[in-house]
C-alpha cells in the first residue's frame, strides 16, 4: 500500500436482509483515496453512495471485506472504538447542516473540540481560525436561526475542519442550497483542499458540484462504472 | 463550553416548557412536602411516647371517670415504678375558642411519671407549695406572654365553681420545657386537690391514671395484672400503652384522612407520570441532533450521561424548590395550627424521602431517552432527516 | 362565511386525526385532565355526604339547651329542677301530654370500626318517650322499640354499618352492664343514625348520672319561639344555659370536617394549576409538532382563526375525555364510601360519600375550563404561526 493511500477498500461487501430476502447492495467494491484528494462519488439513488460514505465514516460497517485508513483495519472496530476514531480522523458536512439549534455558530464549532484534550484557549484560537476561513467572524455569536443556508452551512464546515481531521466526508453538502450558494461552498471545499491539504470526500447527484473535484466515480448498482479525473 | 454547558442550553431551548415542567414538579412537590408533614404531625403523638408507660381508662370509655380509690390499689401492683393521676379541665383562656390543655394533677407524682417535663428546682418546689399553683408549658406561656407569679384566670367548659361560674384562678408557679423540641409544651397543670374542693361535681373521682412500669417487658403482665383486680366491680378499667392509646385515638379521625391521603398521593404520583411524559419526549424529539453528536465522534456513555442529568437536573429544580416551598409553608403556619397540631414540622424524613422521589423522576424519565440514544443507530437515525 | 365553519371542521377533524400520531402526549392530556377532575369530585363528593348528614339532624323548630360554655353536648350538665324550670317556660310547644320537652343524655362507650378493628367513640344517648315522639323522621328499619327500664337499646343504621357486633339481637357490654340490641333505627341518613338510644332512667342509674342530664331538647310553639326561652333563661339565675336551635347547633359541629372540605378544595386548585402546566405542556408540543402542518394549512389559504379553533378543539376534546374518566373513576372509587371520623361532639360521625349529578356537573366544567386554558395559549401560538414555516425543510 502506497504511503500516499489514506483509505482503501477491499473487496467490500454490504448486504442486509428484508424479510425472507436477502438484500446486496455492494458484493466487491474496491477502491482507494489518496492523501489530498477531492473525490466526488455520483451516482443515481440507490446505486449505494450514501451506504458507501457511511461506511468511509465509520457510521456503518461492511458486511464483508476490509477497509483501512491510514495503516489502521476500521471495519472490525468495536462501536466505542470506531467513534473514537472518528472523532480524531473525520470531519462532517451534512444535507441539512445539522447544527444544535441551541448553540450559537462559535459553539457549534467547538463541539468537535469537547473530544480533544485542548486547552480553552487553545480551543477558542481553532475556533476564531475555523470561522474566519469561512469567513464568519463576524457571525460568532448568531443562533443558526438567525443565519442563511448558505451560511449555515460555512458554520458547518468551519465545524467540520475545526479538529484538523484528515479526512471531510460531505454528504449532498449543496443539496438544499441555490446555485450561487452552491457555488460558493464548492469553492470553499476546493480552497481547503487545493490550500489547505484536506482530503475530501463528497456524495452528490450533483454534475455541476462534481466538477470541483479532482476525481469523479460513478456509482451504479454497487459498481463502480466510471472515473473521471478532472484536470 | 463543556459538557455542562451542553446539558444547561439542552435544558433551557425551549423556556416555556421548561418552565412548566418544573412548575408541575414544584406543585407535586409541594403538595408532597406539606400533606406528608401534615400527616407525620397527626401520627407524632404515637412516636413521642415512652415505651414504659401505660394509661388506664374506664372500661366503657376514655371519657367515664374512675374512682380515686383505684390510685393506691395500682400503686402497690408489683412492677409499677410510678404512676398518676389526672383528670381533663376542659379549659380555655378569656375566650372560647382559645382552648387550653389543662390537666388537675398530683404534681409530684406527675413529675415523676412524665420525666419529659423540666423545670427549675426552686420553680418545681413552689408549685409543690402553693395549692392555687399552675406549671405551664413554654409554649402557652409565650402565646399569652405569662409570666412566673402572673395570676391567670382559667375558665372550663364542663365544671362549675363552687363559688358560681365557670372560672378558677390560678398562680403561675413554673413555667416548663420538655427535653426534646417536639414535646408540646402547650399545656398547663395544676393541683388536683385544689380542683376537687373547688367544682361541684362530686368528690374522690379521677378522670385516668398514668404509670411507669420497671420495664417494658413487664407492660404487658402489668396492664393485665390491674385489669383482672378491677374486673366486675362498679368501674372496669382498660389499661394499654400509651402509644397504642394515641394510636387508637388518632385512629379515630379514621380512614378519612387515610382517603384524603390516598387521594393525594395518587395525585403526587400522576402529576409525576405527566411530567416524565414530557420530559422524556422532549428528549426524544432530539434523536437526529443525538445522531449528529454520535457521528461527531460523541461515545455513547457520554450522551448516556448528558441526557440522564439532564432530567435529574429538572426534576430536582422543581423538587427542591416544591420541598423549599413546602418548608415555608410548614413553617408559615405552625404557628397558627399550633393548638390542633403541635408537632408539624418538615423533617428530614421527608425531606429524604422526596429526594428519593426527584431522583426516582429523574432517573426513570431519562433513563429509556437515554437508553434510547445509547443504542441509537445513526445510519437510520439520519434516515428521518427530510 | 359559511367556508369559515367549513374550515374549522376540517382543520379540527385533521388535528383530532393525526392525534394518534401523538399518542402519548395526547394521553398525558387526558391524564392531567382526569387527575384534576377527580380530586375534585373526590373532596366535593366527600363534603356533599357530611353535609346531608349534619343538616339533616338540624330542624329548626327544635332548640337544644346546653349548659352556658359547653360547646358539644358531652361537656354540658344539666340538673333536674332546670328541666322543670324551663318546662314552664313561654315558647315551648305543647301537646295533649304537656310541654315538649326532652332531658337527654350522652355517654360515651366504644366501639369497634369494622375499617380498622380499632376501637371508637360512639354516643349512646338516654331519651325519653317524648324524646322519642320529637324525632318525627325516625323510623324503626328492623326489629322493635326498647322497653324503658330494660337493658335494651336501639341502634343507628351508621353505627350498624361502620362497626362491628350491634347486629340485632346482639349482647353489647359496656363497663359492667350487658346491652341488648333490639332494634335498628334510620333517621333519613342524618347523625343521629351515628348513635344508640337506650332509655334514660337506666342509663343513669347504670352510670352514675343520678338525676342530671347533659341536654335539653325542645319543640318551639310558633310565637315566639327561640326568642321567649332565651328571655326565660335571661331571667332565671339559676338557667346558666346557653340555647340554640338545632340547625345552628349542627351547622357548629359541622365546621370541623368543613375544614377538611376546605383544605380538599385548597388542595384540588394547587394539584390542578400543576395539572394544568402538564396540559399546557402538552397541547404547545402539539402545535410545534404540527407546525408545518398548520403552516402548510394557512399557505393554502386556511384563515388563522380556523387553526385557532382546530387548536382549541383538540384541548378541549381532550380535556373532556380525562374529565370523564377521572369522574368515572371518582364514582367508582367514591360513591357511597361508608366513612366516619370524629365529629366536634368527640364521637363518631357516619356518613358516606355523595356523587349527586351537580358535581358531576362540576367536574365537566372543569374538564372544559382546563380544556380551554390549556388549549388557548398554544392555539394562539398556532394561529399566529408564520406561512414560511411551511417552506422551511427542517424545523
Amino acid at each position: 500500500m502506497s504511503e500516499d493511500v489514506l483509505f482503501q477498500l477491499n473487496g467490500v461487501g454490504k448486504s442486509f436482509v428484508k424479510g425472507k430476502e436477502k438484500i446486496s447492495i455492494f458484493d466487491d467494491l474496491n477502491m482507494s483515496i489518496e492523501r489530498g484528494d477531492f473525490v466526488a462519488i455520483m451516482g443515481p439513488s440507490g446505486s449505494g453512495k450514501t451506504t458507501l460514505l457511511n461506511m468511509l465514516g465509520g457510521v456503518d460497517q461492511p458486511t464483508s471485506g476490509e477497509i483501512w485508513f491510514d495503516g489502521t483495519r476500521i471495519d472490525s472496530l468495536s462501536e466505542s472504538a470506531l467513534t473514537r476514531w472518528r472523532a480524531q480522523n473525520i470531519g462532517f458536512i451534512f444535507q441539512f447542516y445539522n447544527l444544535m439549534p441551541m448553540l450559537n455558530a462559535q459553539r457549534n464549532v467547538e463541539l468537535p473540540l469537547l473530544l480533544t484534550k485542548l486547552s480553552k484557549a487553545q480551543r477558542r484560537k481553532n475556533v476564531e481560525t475555523a470561522l474566519a476561513l469561512v469567513g464568519l467572524s463576524d457571525r460568532a455569536k448568531h443562533m443558526s436561526s438567525e443565519m442563511s443556508g448558505g451560511q449555515q452551512q460555512r458554520v458547518a464546515i468551519a465545524r467540520a475542519i475545526v479538529s484538523d481531521p484528515k479526512l471531510i466526508l460531505c454528504d449532498e453538502p449543496t443539496g438544499d442550497l441555490d446555485r450561487a450558494t452552491a457555488d460558493e461552498i464548492l469553492e470553499m471545499l476546493q480552497l481547503l483542499n487545493r490550500d489547505h491539504g484536506k482530503t475530501i470526500v463528497m456524495v452528490t447527484h450533483d454534475p455541476a458540484a462534481a466538477k470541483y473535484a479532482k476525481l469523479t466515480l460513478h456509482l451504479d448498482k454497487g459498481k463502480f462504472v466510471q472515473r473521471e479525473i478532472v484536470a | 463550553m463543556n459538557d455542562l454547558y451542553l446539558i444547561y442550553k439542552n435544558m433551557t431551548r425551549k423556556p416555556l416548557r421548561l418552565f412548566l415542567t418544573c412548575f408541575a414538579i414544584f406543585i407535586a412537590f409541594l403538595i408532597f412536602g406539606a400533606v406528608t408533614s401534615l400527616k407525620t404531625a397527626l401520627n407524632s403523638s404515637v412516636e413521642l411516647s415512652a415505651d414504659n408507660r401505660l394509661v388506664v381508662f374506664n372500661r366503657i370509655n376514655f371519657t367515664q371517670s374512675l374512682p380515686i380509690s383505684y390510685f393506691q390499689k395500682v400503686a402497690a401492683v408489683e412492677g409499677v415504678k410510678d404512676v398518676t393521676h389526672l383528670n381533663w379541665f376542659g379549659g380555655y383562656y378569656q375566650e372560647q375558642s382559645r382552648q387550653i390543655v389543662s390537666l388537675a394533677v398530683d404534681p409530684e407524682s406527675y413529675l415523676r411519671v412524665y420525666e419529659e417535663i423540666v423545670i427549675p428546682e426552686e420553680q418545681k418546689q413552689a408549685w409543690f407549695n402553693n395549692r392555687q399553683g399552675a406549671l405551664v408549658g413554654e409554649k402557652l406561656a409565650q402565646i399569652y406572654g405569662w409570666k412566673v407569679g402572673d395570676r391567670i384566670p382559667i375558665s372550663s367548659n364542663i365544671f362549675t365553681h363552687k363559688d358560681g361560674g365557670y372560672t378558677w384562678e390560678f398562680v403561675v408557679s413554673g413555667i416548663f420545657k420538655g427535653d426534646s423540641e417536639q414535646y408540646d409544651t402547650r399545656q398547663m397543670l395544676f393541683h388536683y386537690k385544689y380542683f376537687m374542693e373547688t367544682q361541684t361535681f362530686g368528690n374522690d373521682w379521677i378522670g385516668w391514671m398514668a404509670l411507669t412500669t420497671d420495664d417494658p417487658s413487664l407492660n404487658e403482665k402489668v396492664a393485665k395484672t390491674i385489669d383482672d383486680s378491677f374486673a366486675n366491680s362498679q368501674s372496669e378499667t382498660d389499661t394499654s400503652t400509651e402509644k397504642s392509646f394515641n394510636k387508637a385515638f388518632i385512629e379515630q379521625i379514621g380512614n378519612i384522612g387515610l382517603i384524603i391521603f390516598s387521594v393525594v398521593f395518587t395525585a403526587f404520583f400522576t402529576i409525576l407520570i405527566v411530567v416524565g411524559n414530557t420530559m422524556a419526549l422532549a428528549i426524544r424529539e432530539r434523536t437526529g441532533e443525538i445522531a449528529v453528536l454520535k457521528t461527531l465522534g460523541f461515545s455513547s456513555a457520554r450522551i448516556f450521561r448528558m441526557v440522564l442529568s439532564e432530567s435529574l437536573l429538572i426534576a430536582f429544580i422543581g423538587g427542591l424548590s416544591g420541598l423549599a416551598a413546602a418548608w415555608l409553608l410548614v413553617e408559615g403556619v405552625k404557628t397558627f395550627l399550633a393548638r390542633f397540631l403541635p408537632n408539624l414540622i418538615l423533617d428530614g424524613d421527608i425531606a429524604l424521602q422526596a429526594l428519593l422521589f426527584m431522583l426516582l423522576l429523574g432517573i426513570i424519565t431519562g433513563l429509556l431517552p437515554a437508553f434510547n440514544a445509547l443504542r441509537l443507530n445513526i445510519v437510520s437515525a439520519f434516515n428521518r432527516q427530510p | 362565511m359559511g367556508s369559515l365553519i367549513a374550515q374549522i371542521i376540517s382543520v379540527t377533524l385533521m388535528n383530532l386525526g393525526s392525534l394518534r400520531r401523538r399518542l402519548w402526549m395526547s394521553l398525558a392530556m387526558v391524564l392531567a385532565s382526569a387527575v384534576v377532575v377527580a380530586i375534585l369530585l373526590a373532596f366535593l363528593a366527600m363534603a356533599k355526604g357530611f353535609e346531608e348528614t349534619m343538616r339533616g339532624a338540624g330542624s329548626s323548630q327544635i332548640a337544644i339547651l346546653m349548659r352556658e360554655g359547653s360547646s358539644t353536648e358531652l361537656n354540658s350538665v344539666i340538673l333536674q329542677d332546670q328541666v322543670n324550670l324551663i318546662t314552664e317556660s313561654a315558647g315551648v310547644a305543647r301537646d295533649a301530654n304537656g310541654p315538649l320537652v326532652s332531658p337527654e343524655l350522652y355517654v360515651i362507650v366504644d366501639g369497634i370500626k369494622r375499617s380498622s378493628g380499632t376501637e371508637a367513640n360512639i354516643p349512646l344517648r338516654g331519651l325519653n318517650e317524648t324524646g322519642m315522639a320529637m324525632r318525627t323522621n325516625m323510623r324503626l328499619t328492623e326489629g322493635r322499640m326498647f322497653v324503658p327500664g330494660t337493658n335494651e337499646m336501639i341502634v343507628g343504621e351508621g353505627v350498624l354499618r361502620e362497626f362491628s357486633g350491634f347486629d340485632i339481637g346482639s349482647e353489647v357490654r359496656f363497663g359492667k352492664n350487658l346491652w341488648k340490641v333490639v332494634g335498628v333505627f334510620s333517621t333519613g341518613g342524618n347523625i343521629f343514625e351515628s348513635e344508640l338510644w337506650a332509655d334514660i332512667k337506666t342509663i343513669q342509674s347504670h352510670y352514675n348520672r343520678g338525676s342530671s342530664y347533659q341536654s335539653i331538647r325542645l319543640q318551639l310553639d310558633n310565637d315566639g319561639g327561640l326568642a321567649s326561652v332565651k328571655q326565660t333563661i335571661a331571667r332565671e339565675p339559676r338557667l346558666n344555659l346557653d340555647a340554640q336551635t338545632e340547625r345552628e347547633y349542627f351547622a357548629s359541629q359541622g365546621k370541623q370536617l368543613q375544614y377538611i372540605a376546605t383544605f380538599g378544595w385548597v388542595i384540588s386548585a394547587v394539584m390542578a394549576l400543576g395539572a394544568l402546566a402538564g396540559a399546557l405542556n402538552t397541547m404547545y408540543t402539539s402545535v410545534a409538532d404540527r407546525a408545518k402542518e398548520i403552516a402548510t394549512l394557512r399557505a393554502l389559504g386556511f384563515s388563522n382563526f380556523s387553526a385557532f379553533c382546530g387548536t382549541i378543539a383538540e384541548a378541549m376534546v381532550l380535556a373532556v375525555a380525562g374529565g370523564l374518566l377521572g369522574s368515572l373513576a371518582a364514582y367508582l372509587f367514591f360513591d357511597g364510601l361508608n366513612t366516619s371520623t370524629l365529629g366536634g361532639s368527640f364521637t363518631q360521625v357516619v356518613f358516606s360519600f355523595e356523587m349527586s349529578p351537580d358535581l358531576f356537573l362540576q367536574g365537566a366544567i372543569l374538564a372544559l375550563v382546563i380544556g380551554f386554558v390549556s388549549g388557548f395559549f398554544p392555539a394562539w401560538r398556532a394561529a399566529r404561526m408564520p406561512v414560511i414555516v411551511a417552506f422551511r425543510h427542517a424545523a
